[in-house]
C-alpha cells in the first residue's frame, strides 16, 4: 500500500516586509516595497503511512503550522510535492477536506450555541455519513468515553477539556483517513489530558486513522508516538522511532549527588573535575549529565567520591523531553 | 460522495437555520429584548420620516406616498443581507485573530458554511414592516394587483437584494487585504440609509457616486421607478437586475479569493 501522506522536497517561502522602527520608519514603510524572503519550511521530505501516530515536534515557529497548513490544503508550497491520500490539497481542498479531520487545541470548530448532539447531526449531514456509519461510530465513542453527559451541553457551556474532547470526536466523525492534532492537550488538567490521550491511542487503533500530532508536552510524545518527525528553523532535524531518538546522542543517563555545602557553589567545584560533562544544579542536586559512550557512571561516580564526600544519589534515564531539549538547543551533528 | 448541489446547501442551511432559532428562543430574555429593540428601531424610522414629510408636502416631486413606497422598498430589500450575511460584520476580526481558519476545512462552499454560521432573526422584523409600508402606500398609490406588477416588483426587490448584498460582501472581503476594513463596512451602512430617497434629490457629484461608485441608487430608486414612474423608467432601471446579477458574482468572487488566499496566523 502507498504511503498516505508523501511530502517531497517541500519548501515554502513567505514574502516578508522588512519593518523599520520608530513612526518615522513606519511612514517609510507604507511606500516601501522592501522584501526579504522568509523560507518557513525548508526542503522537508517524509513519507507516512496508514494508521501511524506521528508527534511532529519543534520549538515555536518552527514551521510546523505551515507543514500542517500545507497539507491540509491552506497553503501551497512553493516548491515541492504533497500528496494527502491521493490527493494534491490545494488544488482539490474540498476533496481533502472530506478525507481528513483537523483539531486546533484552542480553536472549536463546533457550532458555539449548539448541543453538541446537534453539531454531530449537521456534521453528518455536511461529510454526507450514512446513517449506519453515524450510528456505529456514536456506539463507539460510547464505548470509549463518558459522552452522555456532553450530548445535550452547549459547546459554550463546556469547560475547555470537555470542548477538546468534544472537537476530537467530531474530527473522527466521518472516519477520515487522517486526522490532525495541533496541540490537542494544552492548558488542559493532568487527569484530561490523560483522558484525551486513551482517546485519540484507542480512535488510532480501531480505525486505523492515521493521526499527525504536534505538541510541546513530551508526556502525549510518549504517551501516543511511536514515530517523531523534529523540525527547527523550517529543516527536518530528526525523522524516526522514538527509541532510537533517546541512542541518538550516544547513551545518556544522568547522575544526581548531593553534598555538604550550598549546592550551587560546590557545582563549579565538580564541574571543574569534570569537564567533558555537564554539570548543573539546584538546591536539592547536582546533577551530572553523563555520556557513557565516555565514561561509565560508575567511574564518574568513583572519581567524585575520591573528592566529595557523596551524602546521596539518585540515577535518572534521559527523558524524551530532555533529548527533544538537546535537539532543540544544539541541533543534530 | 454525492453531488452537492443546491438542495444540499437548502437542506443544510434548514437544519442550521432551525437550531440556532431554537437556542436563541432558549434564551428567552435576550430574545423579547432584541425583538423589542428591533420593534422601536423601525418606529423611530418611521417617525422621522413622518415628520420630514409634514414639513415638506413633496420632495423633488415624488408625494408623501411615493416615497413611503421607496422607504418599504428599501426595508425589504435590505432583510436579505440582514438575515443572511450579517456575519461578513465579524469577518474582520475573525480574520485578524487567525480564528477564520476554522471555517477552512468543511468540504462545503466557504462563504456558505460562513454565512450559514448566523441568521439575524431581526431582519424579520424590518421584512414585516417593509411589507406592510409597501402594501400600504400601494394601496394609497392606486398601483392595482396585476400579475405584471406583482411579477415586476419581486424581481426588482430580488435585484435590489443582490445589489446590497454585493455591496457589502465587497466591503466586508477587503479585510483579507487590509486590516481596518471595518470603516469601508460601515461605511456601506451608513450610506445605505440614503437608498430610500430619489436620488434626483441629491447633486449630480453624488448622483455619479450612488449610482457607479457605491451604487445605492440600485436598491430602491431605480427598481422603484419601474412600478412607480412606468412612463419615465431609465434604461439604468431595466439594465439593474443584470447589473444586480453581475455585481453580486463579482462580490462573492473577490469574497472567495480573498479567503482561499487565507493562511491565518501564527498558532
Amino acid at each position: 500500500m502507498p504511503p498516505i501522506i508523501t511530502i517531497q522536497n517541500v519548501t515554502k517561502e513567505f514574502k516578508v516586509l522588512n519593518r523599520r522602527e520608530g513612526l518615522k520608519g513606519s511612514l517609510k514603510d507604507l511606500f516601501s516595497r522592501d522584501y526579504k524572503i522568509v523560507r518557513a519550511v525548508d526542503n522537508i521530505s517524509m513519507n507516512i503511512e496508514q494508521g501511524e501516530i506521528v508527534g511532529y515536534l519543534g520549538p515555536n515557529g518552527a514551521g510546523k503550522s505551515t507543514t500542517i497548513k500545507m497539507m491540509t490544503g491552506v497553503l501551497e508550497p512553493t516548491s515541492g510535492e504533497i500528496l494527502v491520500g491521493g490527493n494534491i490539497p490545494y488544488k482539490n481542498r474540498t476533496k481533502n477536506a472530506q478525507e481528513i479531520g483537523v483539531v486546533f487545541g484552542q480553536r472549536s470548530q463546533l457550532w458555539w450555541a449548539l448541543p453538541l448532539i446537534e453539531s454531530f447531526k449537521l456534521l453528518k449531514d455536511i461529510y454526507q455519513i450514512a446513517d449506519r456509519e453515524y450510528e456505529n461510530m456514536l456506539e463507539m465513542y460510547r464505548s470509549l468515553a463518558d459522552i452522555e453527559p456532553l450530548l445535550h451541553k452547549p459547546v459554550r457551556q463546556m469547560s475547555l477539556g470537555q470542548r477538546t474532547l468534544s472537537d476530537i470526536l467530531a474530527a473522527f466523525l466521518h472516519n477520515p483517513k487522517i486526522v490532525f492534532l495541533d496541540e490537542p492537550t494544552i492548558g488542559l488538567d493532568v487527569s484530561m489530558k490523560s483522558k484525551i490521550r486513551e482517546l485519540i491511542h484507542a480512535l488510532n487503533k480501531e480505525k486505523n486513522t492515521t493521526v499527525i500530532l504536534t505538541t510541546h508536552d513530551m508526556g502525549d510524545v510518549d504517551a501516543l508516538c511511536r514515530r517523531i518527525v523534529i523540525i527547527d528553523k523550517g529543516k527536518m532535524l530528526y525523522d524516526n522511532d522514538i527509541e532510537h531518538l533517546k541512542g541518538f546522542f550516544g547513551s545518556y543517563r544522568t547522575l544526581k549527588i548531593r553534598v555538604e555545602g550550598i549546592l550551587t557553589e560546590r557545582a563549579e567545584e565538580v564541574k571543574a573535575q569534570l569537564p567533558d560533562f555537564s554539570v548543573s544544579a539546584d538546591e536539592e542536586w547536582i546533577s551530572v549529565l553523563v555520556d557513557e559512550e565516555r565514561a561509565t557512571v560508575m567511574e564518574v561516580l568513583n572519581q567524585l567520591r575520591s573528592s566529595f564526600d557523596i551524602r546521596d544519589m539518585q540515577l535518572e534515564e534521559i527523558s524524551t523531553e530532555d533529548v527533544i531539549k538537546k535537539i532543540y538547543e544544539e541541533g543534530v551533528e | 460522495m454525492k453531488r452537492k448541489g443546491l438542495g444540499f446547501y437548502l437542506k443544510i442551511y434548514g437544519k442550521i437555520l432551525a437550531q440556532d432559532l431554537k437556542s436563541k428562543m432558549s434564551y428567552r430574555a435576550d430574545f423579547i429584548i432584541s425583538t423589542i429593540g428591533m420593534i422601536f428601531t423601525n418606529i423611530a424610522g418611521f417617525v422621522s420620516f413622518w415628520i420630514l414629510f409634514r414639513n415638506f408636502p413633496s420632495i423633488n416631486g415624488w408625494n408623501y406616498y411615493e416615497i413611503l413606497f421607496l422607504y418599504g422598498f428599501s426595508l425589504v430589500s435590505l432583510t436579505p443581507v440582514q438575515c443572511f450575511l450579517d456575519n461578513n460584520w465579524s469577518l474582520r476580526m475573525y480574520v485578524y485573530s487567525g480564528d477564520f481558519i476554522k471555517y477552512c476545512f468543511r468540504p462545503i462552499n466557504l462563504f456558505f458554511y460562513y454565512q450559514s454560521e448566523v441568521f439575524d432573526i431581526k431582519g424579520l422584523g424590518q421584512l414585516a414592516f417593509g411589507i406592510g409600508t409597501l402594501i400600504y402606500s400601494w394601496i394609497k398609490l392606486g398601483l392595482g394587483f396585476t400579475p405584471l406588477i406583482l411579477l415586476k416588483t419581486i424581481v426588482f426587490l430580488i435585484t435590489a437584494s443582490l445589489i446590497m448584498m454585493a455591496l457589502q460582501n465587497a466591503a466586508a472581503a477587503t479585510c483579507f487585504w487590509i486590516q481596518n476594513s471595518f470603516y469601508l463596512l460601515d461605511l456601506t451602512l451608513k450610506f445605505k440609509d440614503y437608498a430610500k430617497y430619489p436620488i434626483t434629490i441629491f447633486s449630480p457629484v453624488f448622483r455619479f457616486i450612488f449610482t457607479f461608485i457605491m451604487p445605492i441608487a440600485f436598491i430602491a430608486y431605480y427598481p422603484s421607478l419601474v412600478i412607480l414612474r412606468p412612463d419615465e423608467v431609465p434604461l439604468l432601471s431595466w439594465l439593474s437586475p443584470l447589473f444586480g446579477c453581475a455585481f453580486f458574482w463579482f462580490s462573492y468572487k473577490l469574497w472567495m479569493f480573498g479567503a482561499m488566499k487565507y493562511s491565518g496566523t501564527g498558532s
